[in-house]
Order: structure tokens, then sequence, then C-alpha cells
């Protein structure tokens, strides 16, 4: 009996590995998840390196106009750079963000002691534009206070004469915390796909092959029918598992590329994660593709299937969504529960906060548990006459 | 040998089988033929497992078709109504798969899936992939399938329909060699030549019950006409046969 249940199998691993589409949602639609992310998470470590304490790349026109300012912008650790031939274009292109020139005679009207003029060119319309501004106005403000503290103090005034109020700035919104919140849309996506994974095999196994007309003569052969379903549903599930493991090793190798060392929580996402969360998740996969083969059975037609099967992953994403927004402390008792219990887990994980041993186990003996019985009902709906027929 | 005893089977209010009793035994062809609607696809669903009868029974080499369905699985080699390919798999690979679901392997097999090669005239289509198959070459695909692990008794739906007059006679011919091996071979068909040019026996059915049964001469006799198609009008309550449109 388990030699037809592989010889079903086998054939549907073969015979959709020659369809573009199963690949395609196996292979490709994995790794789309984990480039959005890694695009976002990039353009956040992007900020937090921008930090204060890095070198700051500043592009400037004239430098040789002003030795004090160079010497002001080594001493604060800014990289300079020779600003672009046309500056405003190369700032409107986004070559460089933001361009500081520094006109000729700068220098004469500078220690004459009159108010001298650089210019700024930068473009709001970008975020990362806006920061960089931001950087250097700062720094422009501070050559001016030290200069004006310098004149003060060689006439004799006390600065603070001129200075009422001082501002200290403490930023606390770091790329680091803004990479922690982009994680949260991990669980999610990743659920979206493990629902995916194996869909359109479910489909094709059994919707399809009752409208090829190739069921009937399938099933005059001398397996039982629950064999033959347990075939076509181990496909699916082997389908799903493939889909599942490309996204996890997307997922590894975009993050390890994205992220800097410092960003502690993505430096725990290592091989032994891999294989651990595929193994917690496996059972929820099992339950996946116990669902997509009852909807695929039960439905009259192949289009019929499709419209249900293709929404069907939106809805167990559904919770990981609303917990990216609204995080909730797990219990106890969320862990019985299929789906929601390994977003919670997962959401755990890409924290890097402590995932315990028997939550894990209790997430994957309920799923195992509930798959158990999907497969037992799908076995039923094997048995239905209308199975060929549809209904 | 296929025994069919009191057979009922309904759809809801209609009464597609009320009660047939006929035997199709070794060595002969049984032709079961009536008009469209009368209940042969059901009959033949019904002996080849996929149907349950209402009530009645039917066993084939002694065996039940619902208690011992997987028996008589293994007895049975079966061109069903619908009969359609995986258009991804090769022709071979159809073959394969049914002989190896009917616990085949090996040298046996792909030696056997070659005998049918020859027999079936596949060359020239065997190793491509069944996208795009004309009927012919996917009926006899189907025909492959259904002869790869050489049963005892064969069960054929409308086994020519659409088929040119060569492709035809070829079946014809494959089908009077399987009863000259002593073999059972049961078919159903609407077209009337067809029934007579090869069938040992005719079954005839009309409003879910066998309304005749005998062999060709028999049933002349019963009804006192020479043409089989007077026959077959007289029999189905003057339903008309459709014409064989070889």
């Amino acid at each position: 009996m388990w030699s037809s249940v592989f010889i079903v199998f086998a054939k549907e691993v073969r015979d959709n590995a020659r369809d573009r589409r199963s690949l395609l949602v196996a292979l490709v639609y994995p790794l789309l998840g984990p480039i959005l992310l890694g695009l976002l998470l990039s353009a956040a470590v992007g900020m937090a390196t921008a930090q204060p304490g890095q070198k700051l790349v500043l592009a400037v026109g004239g430098m040789e106009n002003s030795p004090e300012m160079a010497e002001f912008l080594d001493r604060n650790d800014v990289v300079v750079v020779p600003a672009p031939v046309d500056p405003r274009a190369a700032v409107r292109a986004s070559t460089v963000e933001t361009v500081l020139i520094i006109p000729p005679g700068f220098s004469e009207r500078f220690h004459s002691g009159q108010t001298a003029l650089v210019t700024v060119i930068f473009n709001s319309s970008r975020l990362p534009g806006l920061i960089a501004v931001n950087q250097a106005k700062q720094l422009i403000g501070d050559f001016n206070r030290e200069v004006l503290e310098r004149r003060m103090s060689e006439r004799g005034i006390d600065r603070s004469l001129l200075q009422p109020l001082s501002i200290k700035n403490v930023n606390v919104a770091s790329g680091k915390q803004l990479a922690g919140l982009l994680l949260l849309m991990v669980p999610p996506l990743f659920i979206f796909n493990l629902f995916m994974g194996g869909v359109y095999l479910a489909m094709d196994t059994t919707s399809g092959e009752r409208e090829r007309g190739s069921l009937e003569p399938l099933l005059i052969n001398p397996v039982a029918r629950w064999g033959v379903m347990l075939g076509k549903y181990l496909a699916a599930l082997f389908y799903t598992a493939v889909a599942v493991a490309a996204q996890l090793i997307a997922f590894r190798i975009i993050f390890g590329a994205v992220s800097p060392p410092d960003l502690g929580v993505l430096s725990a996402f290592n091989i032994g994660m891999i294989i651990g969360v595929f193994l917690t998740m496996l059972p929820l996969m099992m339950v996946a593709v116990g669902v997509q083969v009852i909807i695929a059975t039960i439905t009259r037609s192949y289009k019929e299937a499709q419209t249900y099967l293709g929404l069907l992953p939106l809805i167990p994403a559904i919770p990981g969504m609303v917990l990216v927004f609204a995080p909730v402390q797990a219990q106890g008792w969320m862990m019985s529960v299929p789906i929601f219990s390994q977003t919670l887990i997962l959401g755990q994980l890409v924290r890097g906060a402590p995932v315990a041993f028997l939550d894990v186990a209790v997430s994957m003996s309920s799923s195992v548990m509930v798959s158990a019985l999907l497969v037992i009902v799908a076995a039923r709906l094997y048995e239905r006459e209308n199975l060929i027929f549809g209904n | 040998m296929i025994e069919v005893n009191g057979i009922r089977k309904s759809f809801g209010d209609l009464v597609a089988l009320d009660g047939i009793d006929f035997s199709a035994p070794d060595g002969e062809v049984t032709g079961l033929i009536g008009p469209n609607g009368a209940g042969k696809t059901t009959a033949l669903r019904i002996l080849y497992t996929i149907m349950r009868p209402d009530a009645g029974q039917a066993t084939i080499d002694g065996f039940d078709t619902v208690e011992s369905r997987q028996k008589v699985q293994e007895r049975i080699g079966v061109v069903p109504d619908s009969r359609g390919l995986y258009p991804r798999l090769t022709a071979r690979e159809h073959v394969r798969y049914y002989g190896r679901l009917h616990g085949m392997n090996g040298q046996g097999l792909e030696s056997r899936i070659d005998d049918l090669v020859d027999v079936l005239e596949m060359s020239e289509f065997i190793d491509r992939r069944a996208r795009g198959f004309s009927k012919g070459q996917m009926r006899k695909v189907a025909m492959a399938r259904a002869l790869v692990h050489e049963p005892q008794n064969y069960m054929l739906d409308e086994p020519t329909n659409g088929l040119d007059v060569t492709a035809s006679r070829a079946a014809h011919r494959l089908i009077r060699g399987l009863r000259d091996q002593g073999r059972c071979i049961l078919f159903c068909s609407h077209i009337m030549q067809e029934v007579a040019a090869i069938s040992d026996r005719i079954v005839v059915i009309s409003s879910g019950r066998v309304v005749a049964h005998g062999t060709p001469d028999e049933l002349r006799r019963q009804t006192g006409t020479d043409e089989l198609e007077d026959v077959f009008v007289r029999l189905t309550g003057g339903k008309r046969i459709e014409p064989h449109v070889e």
C-alpha cells in the first residue's frame, strides 16, 4: 500500500516539476517577500549607519576657498569628497544627497569679519536628502558657533551672553529600531508563503485531475482511495516545504547581506535557526495542505477551487498583520491555536526574544492533531462517488 | 467472468438502472448496447468499482465489486467513459504509472510497455508528452494503460468512439485477439454495426432494464427480424439507435 502512495507521490512531483506555474509558486514567489523586506531593511540600516559617531560623507564644492572649514570638517570626522560638476543636476538625480558650495572670496570676507555665504543644495522630496541636509546644516551651525565663540572670546565677551538657551538633541528612533519594526513583517509574509507554496499542486492533482478526466481511470487502479489522496497530499506538502525552505534561505542570504553585525536581532538568523524554524513550521504546512486538498476536493470545478484557494493564503496572514501594529503578550492557550501559535513563535524568533520549548511543543502537537483530522476528512471525501463527477 | 444480479441505481429521482441481470463469460466478447441515456455507462461504472449499486450485486471472477473492490480492480482493465491524460507526461510515462500502480516494475514492466507499443502502433508518439495528442493517440494511450497489467477481464466504454475506420478496425482486431486468449471482454456502444461486428453475445439495455440478452442470431429469432437495426428499434421501444458514423 505504501509503495502505491509513493508511486502517486513521485508521479505528482515529477508531473508538476514540468509545470512552470508550480515551480514559480514554489521557487520564485517565496523570494519576493524577502527581497522587499531586504530593500526596506537596507534603507533602515543606512539610516542607522548615518547616526552621529559614524563618518559622514559630504560633497563640497570650492573646499580650497576655506581652509578653516576644511580643517573643521576634518576635525569632525567628515569625509569630504569633491562636488560633482553640475551639483544641482546631481542632487536632483540623487547621485549625491546634498552638496555644500563654498564660493570664491569666502576666505576674504571670513577673515575681514563679514558674513560669508555658503550654499547647501538638497532635494526635499527624498527622505535621505532631508537627513543629509540636516546633518550638513548641523555641521555648518556648529562651525558658525565655534567661530562666533572664538571671535567673542578674542573681544573678551562671555559666550553665555549670546546663548541664553542651549538645546541638547537626543534622538531615540534609530535605524536599528526601524529594522526591528520591519522584522515584524516576517511572520505574516512567512505564513502567506506557507499557505501559497502547495496551492497549485493541491488544485492540479484534485480538481484539475477531475476536470481533465484522468481521475476516473486513476481510481480504477487497485489502490485504496485514501492511498491516492495521501500520495497527492504528500506531493503538495513537498512543494510547500520547498517554498518554505526557499524563503527561509532567501531571508538568511538577504538579511546577511544588508544587516551590519551590530544589528543583533538579525545575526540570530543562522543555519541552525533555519532548520529549527522549518521543523517548527512543518505541522502548519501539514494543516495548510490539508485545507487545500479539502477545498480542491469539495469545489465543483477547477475555477471555483482557484477562486477560494487564491484567497486562502491571505486569511492566515491576517493575525500576523494585526500583530505588527498591536503586539500581544503570548499566553499559553494561544500556542494551541494553529496559525496563531506559529505567528507568535516566529515573532519571538525574529525579535530575538526567547522561545519556550513548551510553547513549540504545544504548537507543533496541536497542529499535527488538526492536520491528522484534515487528512481523515480528505480521505473520507475521496470515498464519495461525486469525487469523480463533481456535484 | 462478469456476473450482474439485480443491480439498481438512482440519482435523486432519476432511476438509471432498474434491476439489471446479465453475465459476460470468459472467451467471449459481450456487447452492451442501448440508446443514449439507457444506463450503459452507469452499469459499467458499477462493474469497474467507481460507483456502488443501491441494490443488487456484481461480481468479477467471483469477487464482489463493493466488498472486494481491490481484488476486482486487480482483475480488470478499463477504458472508462472519461479517459483524460496528463498533458505533461509522455505516453510511456502514462502506461508506466498504471503498470506500477498494479505492482509491476523493472524490466518486466518495460518490456510489457514495448510489446504494447508494437501491438497498438504507438512507436511514433510513445516518448512525446501528451499535450496536443490527437484523439486516436489519446485513445491508444488509454487502451495501453488498461492492458498493461494483462488482466483477465476488460471493460471498454465506447472504445472506438471518434476513431477513424483504420483505427477502429485495429481496435476490433485487438479485442478479438484478447477473446481468443480466453479473456472476458465487456464493451458498451451505441453503434449497432460495431456491436454486431465483434460481439459473441449482446445485452440490450433500455431505460435501465435489460430488454434482451443473447447471441445475434438468438436476438434475430426472438424479434423475428433479419436486420439487427430492426432488432434494436423493436427492443428499445422505437427509440432510434444512432447510425454508424464510420
